[in-house]
């Protein structure tokens, strides 16, 4: 049988699929019609997976840099290379990058060697910092940091928020989801600028100015405050601090809701009633890049809350992810705030509690994300990184200064250049491991074909590295690694190998009081309290300030492209995505700006003309596609230009400030 | 016509399976799901089985193939073609009356016109094809609509109809006969014609109460669509459901259209690589010089429904481009299956 089931390993949707395996190639690929969540569709990424796992440009073997020169030489010399390098160097004088794409399997170990063998707590994922704000948010609410609804019984929904992105490019089969739900009679209210297609599927699109979003949020929970459409004894019986945040809604003003969102008081009023009378209610973000800022996402758990949307029945807040294994690299400790299980890094029991059971000491000294490292850390010398990651190209000249930089990855990219020592990994049809998508579903991929010869599972690399390192590190199978997962991480307590391949995954969290699994969070999973999410000490919003400057008139923010993603490294060594992004390229070799008909014509521009966008810090050359899709005043740049990002965007820093509900004032100029 | 006990099937799939790969719908065990799949094990070949969620266009008219390989000598300056193909015989068992006229589409595009597609010719004359008859039709299905069954009528070495415990066999070919003989199966006499004809009735008269899911009005759709008479908010409402992600064309048992790469592999050699491709996507119709005569996403909707269903497509073919197998409707993320959009054009005939 040639069709065999797996996971596609693209978004965090985790779509079922077949792949066609023929000879040890993967020839094919076909949706699982009998999957939970995809149902049998696909997206256009993963209809031509199998282009990318027939690829020949990738990694196939280690390489150590001698003399400037990369140089192929066998996995254990690589091996022993990298241990002897490692045997120099003090914990947090490393850091690690952990890939959202690998499996938990692999995530685990990167986490355990990290904090265990090197003793460094310097462990992050990428960019992604929307998933990190977003666990955060919803913990301090209701102890659960993801999916709180389930997305099994979207259809039977009859309100539907959609706030930020375009899960229609993002996600694409959560939104069509969210699309079938309409039709069975569900209110979708997307709130975005721009409008997407996410929008255009949406009877109600509020198009808030870039920036007010959590005014949106704040005004909704203030009307139905006003209108009294809240149950004061739910709220007394199932919330801690519902008196601070009266006082806190008293002080929201209506006036200037309306006023800085350019929303009207009326069509305010409208969902916010239409969401109150709704029995079964969805709010969804995407964490990523698009992601909301945390301030955003406390006024959107706070109005769920205050509407009595959560721990009530199967509706609830979805964090969608972008990445595959997005949520899976958090539930397992890949951050320097949390152990695996959501656990607080910066709690001395819970430390104690690993040390017991990895059996070995672990640094007390508290860790930073990477690219706080990269940033502010003078006594980095050391860089362990698993994939490609776009964020990091923004700190080079950093990693340059760096003694040692150690490349885990498949495809060769503008990281693998900065390494001292490669070593290839495996797709995720050529190893087994788990993965766990956007609605805490924990999916296992069987090995489908063999890896080239000198490739091999990262966890088996680093159990090498470990042992050579003086750890006895005693794993042989990736099962071995999950049951080891399930004793460290309380959420996938319940969950082994045997029970997932008799299942097309299950929900976490899966222990002994839901041996099946979970569909939902219920009032009792949050300690029978929620709180709402204060946020006192959240910083206001730089761009509050750059706001009133009147040399930077338009609102530029950014967003995907259909089948861009993450600076292509993966899109680009497929055929059909390839074309497609192609076909963007060759009409916009330097990318586009879109901009609204009535500001074309006022500053006399034309299609593809080039134009300057000048940020305060940066600026960028621009070709200018006139759409009906955005509003006048502000911009929108799809970032599929692979230099935009470390020569226009990342160097915004200083303005993205990690929320990435974000726009950039920019002005415009005529190029040449 | 012939008669096939059940436990005769057992001696004409061992017969089979001596010379050819036997291909056929088989039980998914954890999702349950129906695949046309390559049987290793011919046991689960299950011909009761509703209609498979993949078409069996993928065994003809690979996802993705190497057609060609060749390497250039820069010395010499010389090019070295190789053929590629190295394709055995395989026996599809089982097929819905829908999939095998989907084969016969695809016969007629790739080897039907002016040109003949010689690596499509290859797998074609190599495959033996059992049909096997719809005697009740699945909640999908629409083939009544379009011609295409539910019982086959040409194009099949073998056909199977199951009457009671056993099966009526319908020979379609000299290869058909041979095996009819090898296994000595028992001819069924006058009768079977008429008894053929009473369960292919029943089960077109069963579509009202189990072909539940999509209704075609094809030919008044087919009237509208060689018009033009379809005004552009309908192609525009269809247009914003569309996601861009080809299903509607890869699960099409008669989508033919595909992409052709060329690949440079690492020993020096370059592969020529046919792949599935869709007219959903902008790239797929865009020509040099940045023009794209189907740039909105409409327009390229629009332009596949014309296809399966206009008159003027439809003479290629000699029949209609849809089988009525109702698979685009379960894998489009938006709501655009082709029983859908006639469903929309309907409504804007009749105003409801």
């Amino acid at each position: 049988m040639p069709y065999e089931r797996a996971v596609c390993n693209f978004c965090g949707t985790g779509c079922g699929h077949l792949l066609q395996v023929e000879e040890g190639r993967v020839r094919g690929v076909y949706p699982l019609p009998g999957h939970p969540l995809s149902q049998g569709r696909l997206c256009v990424r993963g209809w031509h997976i199998h282009e990318l796992l027939q690829t020949e440009e990738r990694i196939t073997s280690a390489f150590i840099r001698e003399n400037g020169e990369l140089r192929l030489v066998l996995l254990e010399q690589a091996i022993s290379y990298t241990a002897e390098r490692f045997r120099k160097l003090g914990g947090e004088e490393v850091a690690f990058l952990a890939s959202p794409r690998a499996s938990n399997e692999d995530n685990y170990l990167f986490g355990k060697f990290a904090r265990a063998v090197v003793k460094s707590n310097n462990l992050s994922l990428s960019s992604d910092a929307g998933q990190e704000e977003s666990a955060k948010v919803l913990l301090a609410g209701g102890g659960w940091p993801a999916a709180t609804g389930s997305l099994s019984k979207l259809k039977q929904a009859d309100f539907i928020l959609v706030a930020g992105g375009d899960l229609t490019k993002q996600n694409p089969i959560i939104a069509s989801e969210i699309h079938r739900a309409r039709r069975a009679g569900a209110l979708v209210v997307t709130v975005s600028p721009r409008k997407t297609q996410m929008a255009r599927l949406s009877q109600v699109h509020l198009r808030p100015v870039p920036g007010t979003f959590s005014l949106v949020f704040e005004g909704l929970t203030r009307i139905l405050y006003e209108e009294k459409k809240f149950q004061a004894d739910y709220l007394e019986k199932c919330t801690e601090n519902f008196e601070a945040f009266f006082k806190k809604l008293e002080q929201v003003d209506l006036g200037e809701v309306v006023a800085r969102t350019g929303l009207s008081l009326e069509i305010l009023t409208e969902v916010a009633r239409k969401f109150y009378e709704s029995k079964l209610t969805y709010a969804f973000y995407p964490t990523g890049v698009q992601s909301l800022d945390r301030k955003t996402m406390s006024a959107l758990f706070n109005l769920m809350l205050f509407a009595g949307k959560l721990g009530q029945g199967a509706g609830g807040i979805i964090p969608v992810t972008g990445i595959s294994n997005l949520l899976g690299s958090y539930d397992l400790g890949l951050s320097p705030v949390f152990l695996p299980g959501y656990l607080d890094a910066s709690e001395e029991k819970n430390v104690k509690k690993l040390e017991e059971l990895w059996q070995t000491p672990l640094s007390r000294k508290p860790g930073q994300s990477v690219s706080a490292c990269l940033a502010e850390n003078k006594s980095l010398r050391a860089l362990v990184v698993v994939d490609h990651d776009e964020e990091i190209i923004r700190n080079v000249n950093r990693i340059k200064e760096l003694e040692l930089v150690v490349y885990f990855g498949a495809y060769h990219n503008n990281f693998a250049s900065l390494a001292q020592v490669i070593i290839p990994r495996p797709s995720y049809a050529e190893a087994e491991g788990t993965y766990t998508n956007a609605e805490r579903r924990v999916q296992l991929n069987r090995k489908k074909v063999d890896p080239p010869s000198e490739v091999r599972p990262l966890w088996k690399n680093l159990t090498e590295l470990a042992r050579a390192l003086g750890h006895d590190w005693k794993y042989h199978t990736a099962e071995e690694i999950f049951s080891e997962i399930a004793k460290v991480v309380p959420q996938y307590s319940g969950l082994t190998y045997a029970q997932l391949d008799s299942h097309l995954g299950l929900k976490w969290p899966c222990d002994e009081k839901h041996p099946q699994g979970t569909d939902y969070l219920m009032l009792d999973e949050a300690g029978n309290k929620f709180r709402f999410v204060l946020d006192e000490n959240v910083r206001p919003q730089p761009q509050a300030l750059a706001e009133q400057k009147a040399d930077f008139p338009f609102k530029l923010t950014v967003g995907r492209s259909n089948y861009f993603w993450h600076q292509n490294s993966l899109m680009k060594r497929t055929f059909i995505p390839k074309r497609e992004y192609n076909a963007l390229l060759l009409l916009y070799p330097k990318g586009f700006v879109e901009i609204s008909e009535e500001d074309a014509r006022r500053l006399q521009l034309r299609e593809k003309q080039l134009v300057r966008i000048i940020s305060e810090s940066a600026e960028m050359i621009l070709a200018v596609r006139i759409s009906p899709d955005v509003l006048p005043g502000q911009l929108y740049v799809p970032y599929f230009i692979e230099d935009m990002i470390p020569e226009f965007l990342l160097r915004q820093v200083a303005e993205l400030e990690k929320n990435e509900e974000f726009f950039l004032p920019v002005r415009l100029e005529k190029a040449g | 016509m012939y008669w096939l006990e059940r436990h005769q099937l057992d001696n004409l799939v061992k017969k089979l399976t001596e010379s050819y790969e036997l291909f056929g719908p088989r039980r998914d065990k954890v999702s349950n799901e129906v695949i046309f799949d390559r049987l290793a094990n011919p046991l689960e070949l299950d011909l009761e089985a509703p209609i498979p969620y993949n078409p069996p266009k993928y065994i003809l008219f690979p996802h993705y193939e190497e057609i060609l390989r060749y390497r250039y000598d820069r010395q010499s300056k010389q090019v070295a073609i190789e053929k590629l193909s190295h394709l055995k015989p395989k026996a599809l068992v089982g097929l819905r009356s829908c999939d095998l006229t989907g084969i016969l589409c695809l016969d007629r595009f790739f080897l039907g016109q002016e040109f003949v597609d010689e690596v499509y010719l290859e797998h074609r004359k190599k495959l033996f094809l059992i049909s096997n008859t719809c005697v009740r039709p699945f909640p999908q299905c629409f083939c009544v609509c379009t011609d295409s069954g539910p019982s086959a009528k040409e194009g099949f070495d073998l056909d199977l109809t199951r009457v009671g415990d056993r099966y009526l066999v319908e020979v379609g070919s000299k290869k058909g006969q041979n095996l009819v003989e090898e296994l000595g199966l028992k001819e069924a006499g006058e009768e079977a014609a008429e008894l053929k004809k009473k369960v292919v009735d029943e089960s077109v008269s069963s579509f009202d109460a189990f072909a539940l899911e999509n209704k075609a009005w094809i030919s008044r759709a087919t009237n509208r669509l060689t018009t033009g008479f379809i005004k552009p908010e309908v192609w525009e409402y269809i247009g914003n459901q569309c996601f861009e992600c080809g299903a509607c064309s890869f699960v099409c048992p008669t989508c033919s259209c595909f992409n052709v790469e060329d690949v440079n592999r690492l020993d020096g050699t370059t592969d020529r690589i046919r792949t599935w491709d869709s007219c959903s996507f902008e790239g797929y119709t865009k020509m040099a010089g940045d023009h794209n005569p189907r740039k909105p996403v409409e327009d390229r909707r629009n332009k596949r429904f014309f296809c399966k269903l206009s008159y003027s497509q439809s003479k290629k073919y000699l029949r209609p481009g849809c089988v009525g197998c109702g698979r685009c409707a379960r894998v489009c993320p938006g709501d655009i299956g082709l029983p859908n959009v006639v469903t929309y054009i309907r409504r804007e005939i009749t105003g409801d």
